[in-house]
């Protein structure tokens, strides 16, 4: 399939919807978080994507990107309700120069919207065109709304030659950052490994690591506020560990102190190894060496 | 027991800077305290007392180090000053090639 083939070639940049759990995705399987879901058209069932009656159907019922009309973004929810469906389907929000920022899926395509019209800047955010999944020709169960995202993005890039830069890997504006990652669940669970496997897995689990001091949003600390803000200006794809969190992550400070061989916070892991601290990470990106480094 | 009265007595930086120059034989050594600049912030018990200082030093001991390493060089020489209330180094290591000299 050469649309498939090409997806994914890129999916290391897209980050497909509701990713957020398994960092490497084909698109042939996909397990996002829809929890209230029985779907007839269960995962078990292989490759139903390929069968062309199927992907026939798919098509007839959600419309085409290029074949919807244009409705701008209400500034008042009321306005919203009425114009936009309160249905599940795949949606993509136009700028105010009518560039694509960005395809996602939803429950609520109504609602999904008007989350983004509260926390996106409206310059960004200035019109939408839906395809609510038709109910009658194929329910809104996962697959059919991923396969949905998938060719909407496909025929934005067989339009531009790139896909819509709010879906591109590290680019929160849309989905929001991901949460601050925790040890352990609570001071009252008794550790049942050490807290240096911990850390070490968590290290090795995820591509980029920074240990700070505060929360992602509000971190305590000037050297830990630019660490953050360096990664995100870069577009890196990276979770945050607050090494304060007295409760969830008890006694990380020193005990990562000894792990990583080093004194002071922030540190930043890539690849399961220490590339530093503060001084090292706005150096890297001062010689614009940093996405390299991180992304290896 | 009069030098070890005398290291008390003598500034954080001054000892930093003792204990630097003789291990890097650095052609170039500042130490700045910063601490004022972060008084009040997280972590600072007390007040904000040769908490935090920046440290910029041109060595040829650096060669063939890459950043990590030469930071840990610097780290471990001041490992007790890290133990006794030093907070964050804000370190500049360069090799005199680097710097052009």
């Amino acid at each position: 399939m050469a649309a498939s083939a090409q997806i994914s070639r890129l999916h290391p940049i897209i980050s497909p919807p509701l990713a957020s759990r398994k960092p490497l995705i084909s698109f042939s399987r996909f397990s996002p978080s829809f929890r209230c879901l029985s779907s007839p058209l269960s995962l078990s069932r292989p490759k139903t994507l390929t069968k062309p009656s199927f992907r026939n159907r798919v098509r007839a019922s959600i419309r085409k990107l290029s074949e919807s009309e244009s409705i701008p973004i209400a500034k008042v929810p009321e306005d919203l309700d009425a114009s936009i469906p309160a249905a599940a389907g795949v949606y993509g929000v136009f700028d105010a120069n009518g560039e694509l920022q960005f395809v996602g899926i939803s429950r609520n395509i109504a609602s999904s919207v008007d989350k983004h019209r509260k926390t996106v800047p409206a310059d960004l955010c200035f019109s939408v065109k839906v395809g609510p999944a038709d109910t009658a020709t194929a329910t809104a169960d996962r697959t059919v709304l991923q396969s949905a995202w998938k060719s909407w993005v496909e025929e934005h890039i067989s339009a531009t030659g790139k896909p819509p830069s709010g879906n591109l890997q590290g680019n929160y504006t849309w989905t929001g950052a991901p949460p601050d990652l925790r040890l352990t669940p609570g001071r009252h669970v008794s550790l049942t490994v050490p807290l240096e496997d911990l850390i070490d897995r968590l290290v090795k689990e995820h591509k980029v690591v920074a240990f700070i001091k505060g929360s992602r949003r509000a971190p305590q600390c000037g050297f830990s506020q630019k660490v953050v803000g360096l990664l995100e200006s870069h577009g890196v794809d990276f979770v945050c560990v607050d090494v304060l969190d007295e409760e969830h992550n008890f006694g990380l400070r020193e005990k990562l102190k000894s792990y990583s061989n080093w004194p002071t916070f922030p540190q930043v892991f890539a690849g399961g190894e220490l590339v530093g601290g503060c001084d090292i990470i706005s150096d890297l990106a001062e010689k614009g060496e940093l996405k390299a480094i991180l992304q290896k | 027991m009069a030098s070890r009265a005398a290291n008390v007595v003598l500034s954080r930086a001054n000892r930093m800077r003792q204990t630097l120059q003789s291990a890097l034989e650095a052609s170039v050594l500042e130490i700045e305290d910063v601490s004022y600049q972060h008084a009040g912030h997280a972590g600072v018990k007390g007040d904000a007392n040769e908490t935090h200082f920046n440290v910029k030093i041109v060595s040829s001991k650096f060669e063939g180090q890459n950043l990590v390493k030469r930071h840990r060089v610097v780290y471990d020489l001041l490992a007790d000053e890290l133990k006794s209330g030093l907070h964050a180094l804000s370190i500049v290591a360069k090799t005199p090639k680097e710097i052009g000299s």
